[in-house]
């Protein structure tokens, strides 16, 4: 399952949707934005997304991962929109009936949206007062 | 004359200010010659020429690509998802 989303992203929504019964582990990461970056501290991050390419190269990271791991579920989730720092703005998962399989392909898919996924985030600094 | 759609993201769309425009590409019709006639209207992109990825119809392809009309192209500057 891949999404693009303006809607905070639940994580436990997220884990009851990755086990199988055949499912012996998960993995899932958990993107947060923080309060620095590159030595500027953040106080919120403007994400925007070139949506339908966004999806559709999410699906195609989704089917790569399906071709190269013995994995049940995949879940694929990106938040838009302004975030301050400590909310999630991406999550991947990964289920499988191994944890070598799971962690792999949970970083692959991670790895694969940070390189190519068209996305673009925005840092804000944090506003006085 | 082949007129295509650009579409603009992230720092691109704020050079560009604005999020579309229509783009009428001179033979060969390339991503390149597309890419001339929006530097030609924007100079400071050509600065960003070796960072900017092309997509057209929503995947990327090599700047040689040559478009048709009607395709949707989009100049993507890097990436910062995650």
């Amino acid at each position: 399952m891949v999404a693009v989303t303006e809607d905070p992203i639940d994580v436990a929504l997220v884990l009851r949707g990755i086990g199988t019964a055949r499912t012996g582990g998960i993995d899932i990461f958990i993107g947060t934005v923080r309060d620095t970056n590159e030595g500027k501290s953040v106080g919120s991050i403007e994400y925007t997304a070139y949506v339908p390419m966004a999806e559709d190269l999410m699906r195609r990271i989704e089917s790569e991962i399906r071709d190269r791991w013995p994995v049940e579920n995949v879940t694929i989730v990106h938040r838009i929109g302004l975030l301050r720092v400590g909310e999630i703005s991406v999550v991947t998962a990964a289920g499988a009936p191994h944890r070598a399989e799971a962690f792999e392909a949970c970083r692959y898919a991670i790895e694969r949206v940070k390189a190519d996924v068209p996305i673009w985030k925005k840092e804000f600094a944090p506003v006085p007062g | 004359m082949r007129s295509v759609t650009a579409l603009f993201f992230g720092p691109v769309r704020e050079l560009v200010g604005a999020g579309s425009l229509t783009l009428e590409v001179n033979p060969p019709f390339t991503g390149d010659a597309a890419f001339e006639a929006l530097a030609a209207r924007f100079p400071p992109l050509r600065a960003w020429r070796g960072s900017l990825r092309l997509a057209v119809n929503r995947e990327y392809v090599p700047f040689e690509r040559v478009l048709d009309a009607g395709d949707e192209i989009s100049f993507l500057p890097p990436v910062s998802g995650g």
